[in-house]
């Protein structure tokens, strides 16, 4: 723990929290971005396809995030739905280089935007088209509308070329997420 | 104030879980959902549904399943309280809730992670979600965890390894490096689970464990409780090989006597004082200690020599006597558990003329003891009432007065059960018996108690000298009782009618009042045997009344199933259905709680309560032998291979009216073969034809599979045994040990079996008749053969009735079986059915010659001629 973030607790300025929910298909980079996401000294070395889910915390200036990263592989996508309802945003990893289950990835995400807990939220939805370092990746406008994004209208999104083994794009991506969820708990006040 | 607290919490049974309603808790497992998590209050609520579970609460599938969701977004908070209890929630659903793996990353990251007190909790609960697909997965994890230098992560990935080797024992067998070198450390705990681990894994070869054990007790193990397991490891493969104190295994155990620590010295005591084949030296020293122990100045020592000494005083009785004088000493022992099971003790070893005195004692604190104390107290009277006959007078009356006490179920049907063994063994006791007995069930509360007791009374009574005093206790139960009680007092009443003629007027008249009974079944019994008794016939009464029917219930059940399925002409035949096996009352299942832990518990066969039900319904599902007729008997199995042989083979034989189906258990114990298209070819005895083998296709290693060979009876009904010898024969497909995998081409091999032999009691099934004479009249002298033998290879009585029934095969009726002592001449009454359903009768006398032989003058009866020929040159 820093030194402000000490002071600030004994001043009784905690950071607000916020709970999002990482899905997207399996070997897409989930994992891996939260990795690089965490501080150093909390880091994974080696990173191994998740069964199921893990809990993961890492913060930005304005808010600590509890991050819940699912496991992609086909067995465990119909389990996602369980983590749905307390999420404050969900960000969404797509494999770029992985042009040919766009439309599986696309498929998951309409499912999801489909689901009764998601459908009437405003809830913000943050991209990352990842790998971005491979030969075969696709921008993220190419990405975009792969998958249709345009069609989103009820929900605020936003889609960042990420590379999770370098950390580039994630921070940009991060930041806007905590502006829209920002946004979001001040309203509800 | 503080008085105050605990009288209120006096009040409402001071635990605040007690009226606890699922639903409403499961309502309330919902706000594990809602962030920021409160610990405390999501750790009230978690630990309220672990009551639940453990209190035998019921959660269906669905209910469950949201329950443990919600559960699994505890796992944001860092609260370790809260997440202790998430692991125990963990194990405690992955049985009723679906997609449990959903956690499996999550512990495997806790399993690793820095957090100690997390580590183990989260293997354990890793383990119990885990299965045969993810094991694979977790391999890695689970053989660095088992040498992790936190001992609580070691202990709790050895334990659990244990655990999964349920799940598969091939993946488990692969981490037994590791084992090995978690049995070097230093911690107590890590190196008895260690050698748990070692010696499951190789516990099915008997070689590898006494290895293991050779090794281990040279190399000094650290830990007691490591010693104490492999105390208990050498002690089962004593008894395993059937040796006695020559075993180098025994020196090892009797070492241990000299081990600095108490519980090994025990152990070490408690195993060779519970050996088979010991002579008085090699108890000595092991009683010594135990006689050392019981003057130790700490009570679970005091208790423990004692306890152990109780149990094998029977057994033992000259080492025990030893031990009297600190036996004395400890009947005033302030725990009053150590005095009861010194007394108890004492009472089983001491002479006749100590009995009163400490029955005298014990009376003193009857009152104080527990239920299962006093149970103790009750088998040691039993042991008593055997070993003093005489003495039954002031055993018997001191068992009466406990009947009186308050008690539990338990406790007085060990008291009921003990009276009726007394009656039984020693006749000078029945009438007092009886009588307590009569005085118990005029107030008892047990409907399984009474009617037991009614059922002895009808069977006892009418051969008493004075039956009629019964009468009036038993239709008083009539009066007062409940429907089963009267049920049990009507039949019992008819018992006395059809017994003693100037009892059958009176007994008529009760019967006819119970006609107007309330229940059904009461009015249906009295009908019945007012009819019967009626007709004034002692072939009636001994059919219906007073050896009643002997059908096996799901053997009747399924009968009258399939006759309602194909409706036909004929009546229905009661001969087609198989009868009550008899071992149903014979049996007793054994606990082997003391053998302990780490895999070490035996596994005792428990009792089948039909096993022809259970054989029938699987021999009927195998289309082949689907229409052979009802199954009217099915052999113990019998091997027909040495253990530890390539292939290990078994045969169970059934009997049908006019065939023979023999069912050869196989299993491949070798790991690179895989066998198919297996079976077993029989040749041999005249007249018997096979008919057909019926392939176990194939025989994967060490995965039982069963193959079938039928074979036709002779036509000829005298010609009932024959010897056949067994071939195995199969095609082999070597394969890859690791992976299981298959050659393609395989190679036709054979391999010899023991014969198998068919004896004549193959062909008779067991059946008590309770009232013997009363049936050889039912049956008659039409079919009677009568011949003498001399049986010059048997020396005692003992020898020759032993002998008698296991080559027929029948039911010893009247107690006959037990040879009374010091006697010349005895007679011998055996019950039975032929195949084909014809009743059959044995009276066997038998005398000693003076050139120390046993003659036998035998008589048989049956309902069909054949029978009685093939029983009377059984023997011959
Ligand atoms: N070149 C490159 N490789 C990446 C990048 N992100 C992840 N990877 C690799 O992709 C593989 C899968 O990454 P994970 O983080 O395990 O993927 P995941 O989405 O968590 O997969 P599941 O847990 O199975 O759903 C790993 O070998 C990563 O090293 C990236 O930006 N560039
Ligand atoms: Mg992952």
């Amino acid at each position: 723990m820093g030194l402000f973030d000490m002071l600030a607790r004994w001043l009784g300025v905690k950071k607000k929290e916020a709970n999002v929910l990482v899905v997207g298909l399996d070997n897409s980079g989930k994992t891996t971005i939260l990795n690089q996401l965490k501080p150093d000294d909390t880091k994974a070395h080696d990173i191994v396809p998740t069964v199921g889910f893990n809990v993961e915390k890492f913060a930005t200036k304005s808010l600590s995030f509890t991050a819940f990263d699912m496991s992609g592989q086909g067995r465990y996508r119909n389990l996602w739905e369980h983590y749905y309802r307390e999420c404050h945003g969900v960000i969404f990893v797509v494999d770029s280089s992985d042009k040919l289950r766009m439309v599986v990835a696309k498929d998951e995400l309409d499912q999801l935007l489909q689901h009764p807990d998601v459908k009437n939220r405003r809830i913000p939805i943050l991209f990352f088209a990842n790998k971005m370092d491979m030969r075969e990746a696709v921008s993220s406008v190419k990405c975009s509308s792969l998958m249709e994004l345009e069609l989103i209208r009820d929900k605020p999104w936003h889609i960042c070329a990420s590379n999770a083994m370098t950390g580039e794009g994630l921070h940009e991506g991060v930041e806007w997420l905590t502006d829209q969820i920002k946004d979001l708990v001040d309203k509800k006040k | 104030m503080m008085l105050k607290r605990d009288k209120k919490e006096e009040e409402d049974g001071g635990n605040p879980f007690n009226n606890l309603e699922k639903s409403s808790v499961l309502q309330e497992a919902r706000i594990f959902n809602e962030t920021p998590i409160n610990p405390r209050r999501c750790g009230h609520i978690l630990t309220k549904i672990l009551y639940l579970i453990n209190q035998g609460e019921t959660i269906g599938a669905t209910e469950a399943t949201e329950a443990f969701f919600a559960m699994t977004k505890l796992f944001q908070s860092k609260d370790t309280t809260l997440r202790r209890l998430v692991y125990l929630g963990i194990k405690e659903m992955s049985k009723i809730a679906n997609d449990v793996i959903i956690v499996t990353s999550s512990l495997m990251k806790d399993m690793t992670g820095k957090e100690d007190q997390f580590r183990g909790p989260s293997i354990r609960a890793l383990c119990s979600i885990t299965d045969h697909m993810m094991l694979q997965s977790i391999e890695r994890y689970m053989k660095q965890a088992i040498v992790d230098k936190v001992s609580a992560v070691s202990s709790a990935a050895l334990v659990s390894s244990l655990h999964l080797s349920h799940v598969s024992q091939e993946v488990t067998k692969r981490w037994v490096n590791e084992a090995q070198e978690a049995v070097n450390s230093d911690n107590m705990m890590v190196q008895y689970h260690a050698l748990g681990l070692l010696y499951h894994i190789r516990k099915k070869d008997k070689l590898a464990v006494n290895k293991l054990v050779s090794k281990f007790s040279k190399h000094s193990l650290r830990s007691p409780y490591a010693y104490c397991l492999l105390i208990r490891i050498a002690s089962k493969l004593i008894e395993e090989e059937d040796a006695g104190s020559e075993s180098p295994m025994f020196d090892f155990i009797e070492n241990c006597l000299r081990h600095k620590n108490e519980m090994v010295i025990y152990e070490a005591a408690h195993a060779i004082v519970n050996m088979k084949n010991t002579t008085a030296k090699d108890l000595a020293p092991a009683v010594s200690v135990l006689q050392l122990f019981c003057g130790s100045p700490k009570p679970t020592l005091r208790f423990a020599a004692v306890r152990t000494l109780n149990k094998v005083a029977m057994k033992h009785p000259a080492a025990v006597t030893a031990c009297n004088l600190d036996l004395e000493s400890l009947i005033t022992d302030v725990n009053r558990s150590i005095a009861t099971l010194a007394i108890t003790t004492l009472l089983k070893t001491g002479n006749e003329s100590s009995v009163d005195r400490l029955m005298k004692q014990i009376s003193s604190f009857m009152s104080e003891i527990s239920d299962e104390f006093k149970i103790v107290v009750v088998h040691a009277i039993r042991s008593l009432c055997a070993k003093f006959p005489r003495k039954h007078n002031v055993l018997m009356t001191f068992l009466s007065s406990m009947l009186r006490d308050e008690g539990g179920f338990d406790y007085k049907r060990a008291i009921v059960d003990c009276i009726i063994t007394v009656i039984e063994e020693n006749p000078e006791a029945k009438e007092a018996g009886l009588a307590h007995l009569c005085e118990f069930i005029e107030d008892c509360e047990h409907t399984v108690l009474a009617t037991r007791i009614l059922h002895l009374l009808g069977r006892e009574g009418p051969r008493t000298p004075s039956p009629s005093k019964y009468i009036r206790f038993i239709y008083n139960r009539v009066i007062l009782e409940n429907a089963a009680v009267r049920a049990a007092a009507v039949s019992a009443i008819a018992k006395f009618g059809a017994h003693c003629d100037e009892l059958l007027p009176s007994c008529v008249v009760l019967l006819e009042r119970c006609q107007l009974d309330t229940d059904d079944e009461v009015r249906d019994r009295a009908t019945f045997y007012v009819s019967i008794l009626k007709q004034q016939q002692k072939s009636l009464n001994s059919a219906y009344i007073l050896n009643g029917l002997q059908v096996s219930v799901v053997g009747l059940e399924r009968a009258v199933h399939n006759y309602t399925l194909e409706p036909s002409e004929t009546p229905f035949d009661l001969k087609s259905v198989p009868l009550a096996t008899q071992t149903m009352t014979e049996q007793k299942t054994v606990t082997s709680r003391d053998t302990g832990d780490m895999g070490m518990t035996k596994t005792v066969d428990k009792p089948v309560a039909s096993r022809v039900d259970v054989y029938a319904e699987q021999l009927s599902a195998v289309p082949e032998l689907a229409n052979l007729g009802p199954l009217f008997r099915s052999s113990q199995p019998v091997e027909l291979t040495e253990s530890e042989t390539e292939y290990v083979v078994q045969c169970i034989k059934h009997t049908f009216s006019h065939y023979l189906v023999f069912q050869f258990d196989c299993t491949n114990t070798l790991n690179d073969q895989l066998l198919e298209n297996v079976s077993v070819h029989m040749d041999g005895s005249d007249g018997f034809e096979v008919m057909k083998y019926i392939n176990c296709s194939n025989l994967p290693y060490d995965k039982p599979g069963t193959t079938y060979t039928l074979v036709r009876l002779p036509e000829e009904p005298t010609s009932v045994t024959g010897t056949f010898t067994c071939t195995l024969k199969f095609i082999v497909k070597d394969c890859d040990p690791n992976t299981g995998e298959p050659d393609d081409e395989g190679y036709e091999d054979e391999y010899v079996l023991e014969d198998v032999e068919v004896n004549v009691a193959d062909h008779v099934q067991k059946v008590i008749k309770a009232n013997f004479g009363a049936s050889w009249e039912e049956v008659g002298p039409e079919n009677e053969l009568e011949d003498t033998y001399a049986l010059s290879s048997m020396s005692t009585l003992e020898e020759a009735v032993k002998n008698i029934i296991q080559y027929l095969g029948m039911q010893p009726c009247e107690r006959s079986d037990k040879v009374p002592e010091g006697k010349s001449s005895h007679t011998l009454y055996l019950a039975g059915v032929f195949r084909g359903g014809h009743d059959a009768l044995v009276r066997a006398k038998l005398a000693l010659t003076d050139d120390s032989g046993v003659t036998m003058q035998l008589t048989v009866r049956s309902t069909d001629p054949n029978v009685s020929e093939v029983l009377a040159t059984a023997i011959a």
